[in-house]
Protein backbone atom coordinates (compact mmCIF):
# COMPACT_ATOMS: atom_id res chain seq x y z
CA UNK A 1 0.00 0.00 0.00
CA UNK A 2 1.32 3.37 -0.97
CA UNK A 3 1.31 5.91 1.83
CA UNK A 4 2.53 8.94 0.02
CA UNK A 5 4.62 10.33 -2.74
CA UNK A 6 7.22 12.91 -1.93
CA UNK A 7 6.98 15.80 -4.34
CA UNK A 8 10.17 17.37 -5.45
CA UNK A 9 10.15 20.86 -4.08
CA UNK A 10 12.63 23.63 -4.37
CA UNK A 11 14.11 24.59 -1.01
CA UNK A 12 12.74 27.77 0.47
CA UNK A 13 16.19 29.23 0.72
CA UNK A 14 19.58 28.21 -0.53
CA UNK A 15 20.57 27.13 2.94
CA UNK A 16 17.42 25.25 3.93
CA UNK A 17 16.93 21.55 3.17
CA UNK A 18 13.86 19.42 3.70
CA UNK A 19 14.50 16.09 5.34
CA UNK A 20 12.39 13.13 6.37
CA UNK A 21 12.91 11.95 9.93
CA UNK A 22 12.59 8.24 10.49
CA UNK A 23 13.49 5.71 13.16
CA UNK A 24 15.34 2.41 13.12
CA UNK A 25 15.35 0.70 16.50
CA UNK A 26 16.02 3.39 19.14
CA UNK A 27 17.81 5.69 16.74
CA UNK A 28 16.49 8.62 14.76
CA UNK A 29 17.81 9.43 11.30
CA UNK A 30 17.17 11.94 8.55
CA UNK A 31 17.28 11.58 4.79
CA UNK A 32 16.97 14.33 2.20
CA UNK A 33 13.34 14.57 1.13
CA UNK A 34 14.36 15.06 -2.50
CA UNK A 35 16.10 11.66 -2.40
CA UNK A 36 12.86 9.84 -1.54
CA UNK A 37 10.21 9.13 -4.16
CA UNK A 38 7.67 7.31 -2.05
CA UNK A 39 7.02 5.91 1.41
CA UNK A 40 5.12 2.66 1.61
CA UNK A 41 4.31 -0.12 4.00
CA UNK A 42 5.93 -3.51 3.45
CA UNK A 43 3.17 -5.00 1.35
CA UNK A 44 4.58 -6.59 -1.78
CA UNK A 45 8.08 -7.33 -0.48
CA UNK A 46 9.49 -10.54 -1.94
CA UNK A 47 12.03 -12.36 0.24
CA UNK A 48 15.16 -13.74 -1.32
CA UNK A 49 16.32 -17.26 -0.72
CA UNK A 50 19.18 -18.18 1.58
CA UNK A 51 21.40 -18.60 -1.45
CA UNK A 52 21.44 -14.83 -1.67
CA UNK A 53 22.52 -14.19 1.91
CA UNK A 54 25.80 -13.25 0.23
CA UNK A 55 23.99 -10.12 -0.82
CA UNK A 56 24.28 -9.17 2.84
CA UNK A 57 22.01 -6.27 3.58
CA UNK A 58 19.64 -6.94 0.67
CA UNK A 59 17.20 -9.62 1.76
CA UNK A 60 14.13 -8.55 -0.24
CA UNK A 61 13.14 -7.03 -3.55
CA UNK A 62 10.14 -4.87 -4.33
CA UNK A 63 8.50 -4.52 -7.73
CA UNK A 64 6.62 -1.43 -8.83
CA UNK A 65 5.69 -0.27 -12.30
CA UNK A 66 7.91 -2.95 -13.89
CA UNK A 67 10.81 -1.70 -11.85
CA UNK A 68 12.72 -3.71 -9.28
CA UNK A 69 13.93 -2.10 -6.06
CA UNK A 70 16.61 -3.78 -3.97
CA UNK A 71 15.51 -3.41 -0.39
CA UNK A 72 18.36 -2.49 1.95
CA UNK A 73 17.76 -3.68 5.48
CA UNK A 74 18.62 -0.59 7.54
CA UNK A 75 19.52 -2.65 10.60
CA UNK A 76 22.07 -4.65 8.63
CA UNK A 77 23.41 -1.58 6.85
CA UNK A 78 23.94 0.35 10.09
CA UNK A 79 24.93 -2.67 12.20
CA UNK A 80 21.96 -2.22 14.55
CA UNK A 81 20.31 -5.12 16.35
CA UNK A 82 17.20 -6.18 14.50
CA UNK A 83 14.01 -4.27 15.11
CA UNK A 84 10.55 -4.21 13.58
CA UNK A 85 10.52 -2.51 10.20
CA UNK A 86 7.12 -1.34 9.01
CA UNK A 87 7.95 1.18 6.31
CA UNK A 88 9.84 1.30 3.05
CA UNK A 89 11.46 4.42 1.60
CA UNK A 90 11.73 4.10 -2.17
CA UNK A 91 14.56 6.24 -3.40
CA UNK A 92 14.22 8.54 -6.34
CA UNK A 93 16.42 7.83 -9.39
CA UNK A 94 17.76 4.60 -7.88
CA UNK A 95 16.82 0.93 -7.72
CA UNK A 96 17.01 1.06 -3.95
CA UNK A 97 14.57 1.03 -1.10
CA UNK A 98 15.40 1.39 2.60
CA UNK A 99 13.51 -0.13 5.50
CA UNK A 100 12.45 1.94 8.50
CA UNK A 101 10.63 1.15 11.72
CA UNK A 102 8.59 4.33 11.61
CA UNK A 103 8.39 7.66 9.88
CA UNK A 104 8.36 10.66 12.19
CA UNK A 105 7.84 13.83 10.19
CA UNK A 106 9.44 16.19 7.77
CA UNK A 107 11.75 18.90 9.00
CA UNK A 108 13.84 21.73 7.66
CA UNK A 109 17.55 21.86 8.36
CA UNK A 110 19.65 24.91 7.70
CA UNK A 111 23.04 23.53 8.67
CA UNK A 112 24.58 20.16 7.94
CA UNK A 113 27.41 19.68 10.43
CA UNK A 114 30.26 17.55 9.11
CA UNK A 115 30.81 14.30 10.95
CA UNK A 116 33.63 14.98 13.46
CA UNK A 117 37.04 13.70 12.36
CA UNK A 118 37.12 11.45 15.42
CA UNK A 119 34.65 9.21 13.64
CA UNK A 120 36.88 7.17 11.36
CA UNK A 121 34.88 4.06 10.52
CA UNK A 122 32.22 3.12 7.99
CA UNK A 123 29.97 5.85 9.37
CA UNK A 124 31.96 8.35 7.29
CA UNK A 125 30.23 6.80 4.26
CA UNK A 126 26.89 6.10 5.92
CA UNK A 127 26.17 9.73 6.76
CA UNK A 128 26.30 13.00 4.83
CA UNK A 129 26.68 14.76 8.16
CA UNK A 130 24.81 15.56 11.36
CA UNK A 131 21.81 17.81 11.79
CA UNK A 132 20.69 19.60 14.95
CA UNK A 133 16.92 19.30 15.13
CA UNK A 134 15.75 20.95 18.29
CA UNK A 135 18.15 19.56 20.85
CA UNK A 136 18.65 16.28 19.03
CA UNK A 137 21.69 15.35 16.97
CA UNK A 138 20.37 13.42 13.97
CA UNK A 139 22.63 11.68 11.45
CA UNK A 140 21.64 12.42 7.85
CA UNK A 141 21.79 9.23 5.81
CA UNK A 142 23.82 9.22 2.61
CA UNK A 143 21.65 7.47 -0.01
CA UNK A 144 24.67 6.86 -2.23
CA UNK A 145 26.24 4.66 0.44
CA UNK A 146 23.33 2.23 0.70
CA UNK A 147 24.50 0.19 -2.26
CA UNK A 148 27.51 0.83 -4.45
CA UNK A 149 27.18 0.90 -8.22
CA UNK A 150 29.04 -2.40 -8.40
CA UNK A 151 26.64 -3.98 -5.92
CA UNK A 152 23.63 -2.74 -7.87
CA UNK A 153 25.04 -4.10 -11.14
CA UNK A 154 25.74 -7.43 -9.50
CA UNK A 155 22.22 -7.59 -8.09
CA UNK A 156 20.69 -6.67 -11.43
CA UNK A 157 22.75 -9.38 -13.14
CA UNK A 158 21.43 -11.86 -10.61
CA UNK A 159 17.83 -10.77 -11.13
CA UNK A 160 16.60 -13.84 -13.03
CA UNK A 161 18.08 -16.05 -10.30
CA UNK A 162 16.69 -13.73 -7.62
CA UNK A 163 13.20 -13.92 -9.09
CA UNK A 164 13.40 -17.71 -9.28
CA UNK A 165 14.62 -17.88 -5.69
CA UNK A 166 11.89 -15.47 -4.58
CA UNK A 167 9.27 -17.57 -6.28
CA UNK A 168 10.70 -20.69 -4.67
CA UNK A 169 10.75 -18.99 -1.26
CA UNK A 170 7.17 -17.81 -1.74
CA UNK A 171 5.90 -21.22 -2.70
CA UNK A 172 7.20 -22.88 0.49
CA UNK B 1 63.30 13.72 40.19
CA UNK B 2 61.72 17.19 40.38
CA UNK B 3 58.17 17.17 41.81
CA UNK B 4 55.21 18.68 40.02
CA UNK B 5 53.82 21.88 41.49
CA UNK B 6 50.76 23.95 40.85
CA UNK B 7 52.84 27.13 40.47
CA UNK B 8 54.35 27.54 37.02
CA UNK B 9 58.13 27.51 37.00
CA UNK B 10 60.13 28.64 33.96
CA UNK B 11 61.16 25.63 31.90
CA UNK B 12 58.33 23.51 33.19
CA UNK B 13 55.22 22.61 31.27
CA UNK B 14 51.63 22.87 32.46
CA UNK B 15 49.48 19.74 32.72
CA UNK B 16 45.86 18.98 33.45
CA UNK B 17 45.50 16.05 35.79
CA UNK B 18 42.23 14.12 35.48
CA UNK B 19 40.98 11.27 37.66
CA UNK B 20 39.53 7.95 36.66
CA UNK B 21 38.67 6.42 40.00
CA UNK B 22 41.70 6.33 42.25
CA UNK B 23 44.19 6.76 39.43
CA UNK B 24 45.07 10.07 37.78
CA UNK B 25 46.40 10.80 34.33
CA UNK B 26 47.76 13.91 32.63
CA UNK B 27 47.22 15.79 29.41
CA UNK B 28 49.21 18.81 28.22
CA UNK B 29 47.32 21.86 29.48
CA UNK B 30 47.50 23.59 26.11
CA UNK B 31 45.31 20.83 24.63
CA UNK B 32 42.55 21.21 27.22
CA UNK B 33 39.72 23.68 26.66
CA UNK B 34 37.44 23.21 29.66
CA UNK B 35 35.92 20.87 32.21
CA UNK B 36 32.21 20.51 31.56
CA UNK B 37 29.37 19.37 33.80
CA UNK B 38 27.44 16.23 32.86
CA UNK B 39 25.57 16.72 29.65
CA UNK B 40 23.22 14.72 27.48
CA UNK B 41 25.13 12.05 25.62
CA UNK B 42 23.56 11.34 22.23
CA UNK B 43 24.41 8.09 20.51
CA UNK B 44 24.01 6.93 16.93
CA UNK B 45 25.36 3.91 15.04
CA UNK B 46 29.02 3.99 14.12
CA UNK B 47 32.02 1.66 13.99
CA UNK B 48 34.76 3.74 15.65
CA UNK B 49 36.11 2.21 18.85
CA UNK B 50 36.15 4.25 22.07
CA UNK B 51 33.55 6.74 20.83
CA UNK B 52 30.30 6.49 22.75
CA UNK B 53 28.35 9.34 21.19
CA UNK B 54 28.35 13.11 20.97
CA UNK B 55 27.53 16.16 23.09
CA UNK B 56 26.32 19.53 21.95
CA UNK B 57 28.56 22.13 23.49
CA UNK B 58 28.31 25.83 22.63
CA UNK B 59 26.68 25.02 19.33
CA UNK B 60 29.34 22.48 18.40
CA UNK B 61 28.87 18.74 18.07
CA UNK B 62 31.60 17.18 20.21
CA UNK B 63 32.47 13.46 20.00
CA UNK B 64 32.79 11.64 23.32
CA UNK B 65 35.82 9.39 23.64
CA UNK B 66 35.61 7.08 26.63
CA UNK B 67 39.28 6.38 27.37
CA UNK B 68 38.53 4.97 30.83
CA UNK B 69 37.91 1.51 29.47
CA UNK B 70 41.49 1.47 28.12
CA UNK B 71 43.23 3.34 30.93
CA UNK B 72 41.65 1.62 33.92
CA UNK B 73 39.72 -1.27 32.43
CA UNK B 74 36.12 -2.51 32.60
CA UNK B 75 35.66 -1.57 36.27
CA UNK B 76 36.10 2.13 35.56
CA UNK B 77 34.04 4.27 37.94
CA UNK B 78 31.11 6.42 36.91
CA UNK B 79 32.18 9.42 34.92
CA UNK B 80 30.94 12.71 36.35
CA UNK B 81 32.39 15.40 34.12
CA UNK B 82 33.60 15.83 30.58
CA UNK B 83 37.09 17.11 29.94
CA UNK B 84 37.03 18.93 26.60
CA UNK B 85 40.35 18.55 24.83
CA UNK B 86 41.63 19.49 21.39
CA UNK B 87 42.62 16.67 19.09
CA UNK B 88 44.50 17.15 15.84
CA UNK B 89 43.55 15.39 12.63
CA UNK B 90 46.10 16.24 9.92
CA UNK B 91 45.60 19.98 9.38
CA UNK B 92 42.34 20.16 11.33
CA UNK B 93 41.71 20.15 15.05
CA UNK B 94 38.46 19.57 16.89
CA UNK B 95 37.13 19.19 20.40
CA UNK B 96 36.79 15.77 21.98
CA UNK B 97 35.01 15.14 25.27
CA UNK B 98 36.68 12.73 27.67
CA UNK B 99 34.50 11.45 30.51
CA UNK B 100 36.35 11.72 33.85
CA UNK B 101 35.30 10.71 37.34
CA UNK B 102 36.03 13.90 39.25
CA UNK B 103 37.47 17.40 39.34
CA UNK B 104 40.69 18.08 37.49
CA UNK B 105 43.83 19.81 38.68
CA UNK B 106 46.35 22.03 36.95
CA UNK B 107 50.00 21.22 37.66
CA UNK B 108 53.33 22.37 36.38
CA UNK B 109 56.28 20.01 36.02
CA UNK B 110 59.02 18.69 33.83
CA UNK B 111 58.04 15.22 32.72
CA UNK B 112 60.20 12.19 33.33
CA UNK B 113 60.79 9.78 30.45
CA UNK B 114 58.45 6.84 30.13
CA UNK B 115 59.72 3.54 31.45
CA UNK B 116 59.87 0.25 29.63
CA UNK B 117 56.76 -1.85 29.67
CA UNK B 118 54.28 1.02 29.61
CA UNK B 119 51.71 1.21 26.79
CA UNK B 120 52.71 3.30 23.77
CA UNK B 121 50.08 5.93 24.56
CA UNK B 122 51.93 6.79 27.81
CA UNK B 123 54.49 9.32 26.63
CA UNK B 124 55.97 10.33 29.98
CA UNK B 125 55.53 10.41 33.74
CA UNK B 126 54.86 13.17 36.26
CA UNK B 127 55.89 12.72 39.88
CA UNK B 128 53.48 14.46 42.28
CA UNK B 129 53.55 14.11 46.04
CA UNK B 130 54.73 10.53 45.82
CA UNK B 131 52.26 9.71 43.08
CA UNK B 132 53.43 8.85 39.55
CA UNK B 133 51.01 10.18 36.96
CA UNK B 134 51.05 8.86 33.42
CA UNK B 135 50.97 11.39 30.60
CA UNK B 136 48.57 10.19 27.94
CA UNK B 137 48.73 10.83 24.21
CA UNK B 138 45.14 10.72 22.97
CA UNK B 139 46.11 10.10 19.34
CA UNK B 140 48.24 7.09 20.18
CA UNK B 141 45.57 5.77 22.50
CA UNK B 142 42.85 6.07 19.85
CA UNK B 143 45.12 4.69 17.11
CA UNK B 144 46.04 1.73 19.26
CA UNK B 145 42.42 0.83 19.82
CA UNK B 146 41.54 1.30 16.16
CA UNK B 147 44.28 -1.13 15.08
Amino acid sequence: MKLGRIEKRKPRSRRSESVILFAVAQYKFAIAAHAVDEIRNLEGLQPLGQAFSRAGKVRHVFQRDHRTYFVVDANLHLRILSSHATRLLLLRDASIALTADSIDRMAQITTLHPLPHAFQGEERDWYRGLALIGEDVVPVVNPAALLSKAEIVKLHDSLPKLEAAAQAAGSR
Amino acid sequence: MPEATSNPVPGQKAWVLFPLGKKRFALPADTVTELARPDRLQAFPHTTTLLTGVLVRRGRIVPVCDVAQVLVGPNAPARKFYLIANRKFDAASEWTAIPVSGECELASAQPAPRTEGLPRYVTGLLPLNGEIIEIVDLEKLAAGEAA
